[in-house]
């Protein structure tokens, strides 16, 4: 069990690291759809 | 240091390395170059940065070479508990700017830098007091990535320290100096994408190339009780508090995240600053297990030097590729910080410099990108000079915490409260640097009733730092109370107590100085300031607007 937590504690960063890295992902293609239909500049 | 202990690039290798990193990055910006670059929108983008462009630059603009290198250290020094109380903190200080960030927008929304709103609400001197620890911070975030680079360059390559450090220099200013924040922000969400997927990757490696989670249960051994206690007193003492402190100032006064509040589409700032938090929390907590995994398996940094903790690991325990993507991920890192320090100087000097004091806010758009390139090349060769001759200047970083710690209860109380003064803002600040000075470097001996009345002052400024929390959340009674009964707490446990840590005295001092001066001189004026003035004296700059969202 306590092999199971410490595994955890290390690898849990990656994974949250993973999720925000599809969320800003997936976010930055709708900024550049919403750009493109708005017809202005990303950035 | 031992190079031997480290895996060699050949020159080449290394070559090749830094101009795909920064080859790649300078293409990129090519995709949004324009022959005549808009002046605000060099400076601020359009105001309308969309959620993941947002996230992403914010999330990398906070990362730099030194937040892996510190986490890992914390880990290798603390134990369990130490990436927490290095990355945590850190992280929850972006959550914390946000409620403040949207009051900003919310007065000046054609703001590029926090003096501007400042210079509206006081006048030139508490805006130049913003502005110049601001330059001063930027030079100094500047000198330490390129340090990194150089030191990172030669440590796993045969080229030189100062090879690495100019061509960094060179590197980050070649992509920055045509597009400004707008290439900023674009080349931060690519870096990020590469930092985050090269961490993911990374942590893992080690892990399992160590032996797996029995070697880290084996490990549990090695570590003093202290160590292996995640509510370990001694980490939060001497690293969670201190931080906590010094990162709360440095979120307040560093026009880098500013810039960011000012840029994002108004609607966007609370998502983006909340997966920032999460963002940054999770990279570099997870950077600093390397250090914890360092500790348990009994390794020893190379000649004591803990900035080696990370390199080493990764030599001795991954592939060539892996080092090939670490080389990367620190590279990113401090590109990310070093181009977005070039951005807020640029913008400090166009817009607080010469846009309002001595263009007097009619400038000459052309001029005014002019001096904002100026202003990276001059910044970049000074960082340069400085990282080439590895200047010991980081005790002006001290300092510049310092006054940001001393600006922090004076910016926000202006934004919230129409009695603060231009007397009351400049006061608080000069007395709160003075204070933070007379303590951090016991210019008094630290006994009896002096040594009770600073422990005092510095329960104050905790008490500032809990209650400006509360207040950014919950509003302005919920904030006042939490923050007098967190004061009386912490005066209670303070007393005979605080003396001990310096850092963590000093940096409070600092809060509770400022607040004090500040409330007493505010409580003395009796006219009200009309907040809707700033609106009306923080303008766009370029007549020819960037294209925004109808």
């Amino acid at each position: 069990m306590q092999t199971f937590i410490l595994a955890l504690y290390v690898l849990i960063w990656p994974l949250i690291s993973l999720a925000v890295l599809a969320i800003i992902g997936v976010a930055t293609v709708k900024d550049i759809r919403m750009a493109r239909r708005d017809k202005r500049e990303l950035v | 240091m031992n190079e031997e202990n480290f895996y060699q690039f050949s020159t080449m290798t290394v070559l090749a390395l830094l101009v795909f990193f920064y080859g790649g990055t300078y293409l990129l910006t090519l995709l949004i170059k324009k022959k005549k670059e808009n002046t605000d929108a060099f400076m601020v983008s359009n105001h309308q940065i969309g959620f993941g462009l947002g996230a992403a630059s914010m999330t990398a603009t906070w990362i730099w070479a030194a937040s892996f290198y510190g986490a890992a250290t914390s880990g290798y020094t603390y134990g369990i508990s130490g990436p927490l109380h290095y990355g945590l903190w850190g992280a929850l200080m972006i959550l914390f700017i946000y409620p403040f960030g949207r009051r900003f927008r919310k007065l000046a929304p054609n703001a590029h830098t926090l003096g501007e709103l400042i210079h509206a609400r006081h006048g030139s001197s508490s805006q130049l007091i913003l502005a110049s620890s601001n330059i001063l911070g930027s030079i100094i975030s500047l000198m330490v990535n390129f340090t990194a680079s150089g030191a990172l360059v030669s440590v796993l390559s045969p080229l030189s320290f100062q090879a690495g450090v100019v061509i960094a220099g060179v590197g980050v200013l070649g992509y920055t100096l045509w597009s400004g924040f707008r290439a900023s922000v674009l080349t931060d969400f690519a870096q990020l994408m590469a930092m985050m997927a090269v961490a993911i990757l990374i942590i893992p490696a080690v892990l399992f190339a160590l032996g797996g989670p029995n070697t880290l249960l084996d490990g549990m051994s090695l570590l003093t009780p202290e160590q292996a206690n995640l509510f370990s007193m001694d980490a939060i003492l001497n690293q969670g508090a201190p931080f906590f402190v010094a990162v709360l100032a440095y979120a307040i006064g560093n026009q880098t995240i500013s810039q960011r509040l000012f840029a994002v589409r108004e609607d966007h700032i609370k998502p983006t600053f909340i997966t920032a938090t999460i963002g940054y929390g999770a990279i570099v907590i997870g950077l600093g297990m390397i250090g914890l995994m360092a500790l348990m398996t009994g390794m020893e940094p190379i000649g004591g030097d803990m900035n080696n903790l990370i390199p080493q690991m990764v030599s001795m325990y991954l592939s060539p590729v892996f080092i090939g993507l670490f080389f990367i991920l620190v590279i990113g890192s401090l590109s990310s910080t070093a181009d977005s320090d070039l951005s807020a100087m640029s913008a400090i000097v166009m817009a607080d410099v010469y846009g309002k004091n001595i263009a007097k806010n009619k400038p000459d758009p052309t001029k005014m990108l002019f001096i904002g390139r100026l202003t990276m090349i001059v910044a970049t060769i000074i960082g340069v000079i400085l990282a080439s001759f590895s200047m010991d200047i980081l005790i002006m970083l001290v300092f510049v915490g310092a006054l940001w710690g001393a600006i922090v209860f004076p910016v926000i109380a202006s934004c919230f409260w129409d009695r603060v003064t231009n007397t009351a803002f400049t006061s608080a600040v000069i007395a709160g640097l003075v204070m933070f000075c007379v303590a951090r470097f016991e210019l008094i001996p630290m006994v009896t009733v002096t040594a009770g009345l600073f422990e005092l002052l510095a329960a104050v400024g905790g008490g500032v730092v809990l209650g400006l929390m509360a207040f950014g959340f919950c509003g302005r009674r919920v904030g006042v109370i939490f923050g007098v009964i967190s004061a009386i707490v912490l005066a209670y446990f303070s007393v005979g107590f605080l003396r001990d840590y310096t850092v963590l005295l000093a940096s409070l001092m600092a809060y509770g100085v400022s607040i004090i001066v500040c409330v007493g001189i505010s409580l003395l004026n009796s006219s009200k300031f009309d907040f809707s003035q700033i609106d009306q004296k923080v303008i766009n700059y370029d007549p020819a607007q960037p294209a925004t969202q109808g």
